[in-house]
């Protein structure tokens, strides 16, 4: 067998693997998962590194990912060429792409350092933004948000027009076909998911360029690719082209990374993804992949200024980011409800790197990505909306899968006792209050043990000048989680007469609200 | 001994013990059987076996089941909640119905709720789900598709989108748990209809009593079965503290929903009387909630 068709079927059964992983992060009722979910982000070592440097902690995955260092100090990118579900991603949308030459310089396969180097230095600063650019963050993000539900939302609707079609026979299939997809494609709840779209263009962009050029972002852009590439320098696997080569220059226009330069003899191995396309495609075979070592690394000339720069542009990123009211200490913004877990917001933000994995695995989709209620440094961190969908008292999945333990796991007799917030009862808009109507759904769903809403029931009179015995809901802020539920079912929709904030989360020191 | 052929002894032991009558020569010669009592209480250790005695004292399954029926057997397992909290029916009197419903030659028998909780949590946690598909039900979740918007003309509720499976049933047997409910004191048969209610079904409880009667009377359940094997005395109807929940090992059945609320309401220490919903229901003729009327059987084993 070609050593390409080898890798095509290797990557197609890692993307096979990772989007079953992806849809296996969903609940079927048990307090845990039956999958190690976060599979691929365990091997990361780019969110190992950077957590190291932002959070100055170990994260879980940790020795997983160093696997993939000794992997790649060994055999070179072969995660990029062989592995990464991104990449294939972009392999496959690069068929798309006609035009067989590079279009930029290879010069610009430097930018890929700098964006690393960017990176780091921002998390050396306490800022964790590597989940933006981090090629498996990015790619589970942009499923969750935006794919996905895009996916399954379009699927539902053209079922739905076949079934309501004025035409009969077009009913029963799409019965069959909607029964089939909901049993082994879709998730239990259609998703949806604020951001959506912005995530959506980002992942697009970041695809589309391989209509520019095949492979862009692992050529010129990926910071894991990066840290892998300066791993690979001294690797073992190596390229070489033997007497035959007859310089027609079909390797360099092939190469799925930019490691031909202009002699075509010539390896760089920090770029090479070792995807054998040019062993294949040499006309006189002239082209080997085997084990050498002894041979020095090329040195990697990244210009000193460009360093310098991005060095310093990223440090100074974490003040930028810093300089909206949100990060003052004291400043809670109220709709700031972080998942069960959750670390003290500085921390949290210093842990995050913004996988979604918690929204995707959320039971009611009620985390949702932030905007700007985090202030800037918190975009797409996951925030609670109850009206979206409530924290589940007796879940602790988003902790579960939580690669960096930004959401620590918990167990099921601590989930009881943090508090993600308070509800408040606003009794202008609560029908006993406002109206003397009964209703007091919000004590019915409240979850914790002995209820943290409570009732009092007060005679009011009517307009016609009747009594009337009513029951009036109180908060237990003592008792109350902050899980949302009452505001979520409160039959007064718009703005819920009952409203779950940030106030008096266990996890703040300065949000606290009773003595 | 498997399930159903132990369900099936167990009939024809509870028959022998809570009837000799029918076995003397006198009784085997009249042609008519003794009338079914109003309400069948039965008591004792095992859920399986209190349930198939009460079902029998009221004439067996086979009275309320025909051959080829499709049923619904709709418990409340609408909490993510274990069994031993009582906030939702007891796996072992669910599978116990399925199993006699499946007896009993009904073609399908669906077992669902509209829960509260995560349904996938509720129908994992509370042991539901896995006891009623091993006695034979097709388990299945609510899908929203398939809530349509029936006339109910009723003295709230004049329309309102139910349940396809509940309106297309040929019987329902509804098996609701017995537990406190801060509204309306008690959640019992007629409050379990919520759970076949879509819409913003949570305004009803604006005028909880009148709604759920109004329901009620559309339902028509062919038999209801109230799980009082564990009630919830306190944080109901969700619960989740063991000291809340009271051991009566006790099922009541009956063919009239407000009769066996009348008598779920005696368990709590209260009347019928005390509970909108059943003086509602006794006033409008959906059913009698004068227990001193009913032929009540008591049956412990």
């Amino acid at each position: 067998m070609r050593m390409t068709s080898l890798r095509w079927f290797v990557q197609g059964a890692f993307l096979l693997l990772f989007l079953f992983l992806f849809l296996q992060t969903e609940s079927k009722g048990e307090d845990t998962l039956g999958y190690p979910v976060r599979f691929f982000l365990d091997f990361d070592p780019l969110v190992f590194l950077s957590t190291l440097l932002s959070a100055r902690v170990l994260v879980p995955g940790f020795l997983l990912s160093l696997l993939l260092v000794v992997l790649t100090i060994f055999l070179g990118r072969v995660f990029c060429g062989w592995v990464c579900p991104l990449g294939t991603i972009h392999n496959l949308t690069g068929i798309l792409n006609r035009r067989k030459r590079p279009v930029l310089l290879p010069g610009a396969r430097r930018w890929k350092y700098l964006v690393l180097l960017f990176l780091l230095s921002s998390s050396l600063f306490t800022a964790q933004v590597t989940g933006f650019l981090d090629p498996l963050c990015l790619l589970i993000r942009s499923l969750t948000l935006f794919l996905y539900p895009l996916f399954q939302n379009g699927l539902e609707a053209v079922f739905r027009a076949a079934a309501e079609a004025p035409v009969s026979f077009l009913a029963a299939p799409a019965e069959a076909f909607y029964t089939l997809f909901q049993r082994f494609l879709f998730a239990f709840r259609e998703p949806h998911f604020y951001q959506a779209v912005f995530t959506g263009l980002f992942f697009g962009l970041i695809v589309g360029l391989n209509l520019l050029e095949r492979r862009f972002w692992c050529k010129y852009l990926c910071p894991l690719g990066a840290l892998l590439g300066l791993l690979s320098r001294k690797a073992v696997l190596k390229r070489s082209v033997g007497e035959g080569c007859t310089d027609c220059g079909r390797c360099q226009k092939a190469c799925q990374g930019a490691a031909i330069g202009g002699d075509p003899r010539e390896t760089i191995p920090s770029e090479c993804l070792v995807c054998f396309d040019c062993d294949d495609l040499c006309p006189v075979g002239a082209v080997r992949f085997g084990f050498r070592g002894g041979e020095k690394g090329q040195a990697l000339h990244l210009g000193r200024r460009a360093v310098l720069l991005s060095l310093f542009s990223g440090a100074l990123t974490v003040p930028f980011l810093r300089v909206s009211p949100q990060s003052r200490s004291g400043l809670f913004p109220g709709k700031l409800i972080r998942p069960p877990g959750a670390l003290d917001e500085k921390d949290f933000l210093a842990h995050c790197v913004r996988c979604g994995e918690c929204m995707k695995v959320c039971l009611t989709n009620g985390l949702q990505p932030t905007f700007l209620e985090a202030g800037l440094e918190g975009l797409w961190t996951p925030v609670l909306v109850p009206s979206v969908g409530y924290c589940e008292y007796r879940c602790t999945l988003c902790g579960q899968v939580c690669p960096t333990g930004a959401i620590r796991p918990l167990k099921r007799e601590d989930r009881k006792h943090v508090k993600i917030g308070t509800a408040f009862i606003d009794p202008g808009r609560c029908l006993p209050y406002a109206f003397g109507i009964p209703c007091l759904v919000c004590e019915e769903v409240c979850p914790t043990e002995v209820k943290s809403i409570w009732f009092e029931t007060v005679r009011v009179i009517g307009r016609e000048g009747r009594e009337e015995p009513v029951k009036r809901p109180h908060v237990d802020p003592a008792l109350c989680v902050g899980c949302g539920i009452c505001e979520h079912y409160c039959p007064v929709r718009g703005e819920p007469a009952i409203r779950v904030v940030s106030t008096g989360e266990s996890r703040s020191k300065e949000n606290r609200l009773l003595l | 001994m498997d399930r159903r052929s132990f369900i099936r002894k167990m009939i024809i032991a509870a028959a022998a013990v809570s009837c000799p009558a029918a076995f003397s020569p006198l009784a085997a010669s009249r042609a008519a059987p003794a009338p079914a009592p109003d309400l069948a209480v039965a008591r004792g250790p095992s859920p399986e076996r209190i349930v198939a005695s009460a079902i029998d004292a009221l004439g067996g399954m086979k009275r309320f089941v025909s051959p080829g029926d499709i049923v619904v057997v709709k418990p409340n397992m609408g909490w993510d909640r274990a069994p031993e909290f009582g906030a939702n029916t007891h796996p072992a009197v669910v599978a116990a119905l399925v199993g006699l419903a499946v007896e009993a030659g009904a073609k399908r028998v669906k077992v669902f709720d509209h829960t509260v909780n995560d349904p996938r949590r509720c129908y994992r946690q509370s042991g539901v789900a896995a006891a009623a598909e091993a006695a034979g039900a097709e388990v299945s979740f609510v899908d929203k598709r398939k809530f349509k918007s029936v006339r109910l003309d009723g003295e709230v509720l004049k329309e309102w989108p139910l349940y396809e499976d509940i309106l297309e049933a040929d019987k329902i047997i509804n098996v609701p748990v017995a537990k406190t409910h801060g509204l309306s004191t008690l959640t019992l048969a007629l409050k379990n209809w919520m759970g076949v209610m879509g819409g913003g079904r949570w305004r009803i409880h604006q005028r909880i009593h009148e709604s759920l009667v109004d329901v009620a009377r559309k339902v028509k359940p062919t038999l209801t079965v109230l799980d009082a094997v564990r009630i919830l005395t306190a944080n109901g109807p969700q619960g989740g503290r063991l000291e809340d929940v009271k051991v009566l090992d006790t099922v009541i059945a009956g063919t009239d929903q407000v009769a066996v609320d009348s008598y779920g309401a005696t368990l709590f220490g209260l009347r019928g009387r005390d509970l909108g919903y059943v003086r509602i229901g006794h006033e409008t003729g959906l059913g009698n909630m004068n227990l001193e009327s009913l032929d009540i059987r008591k049956i412990t084993l």
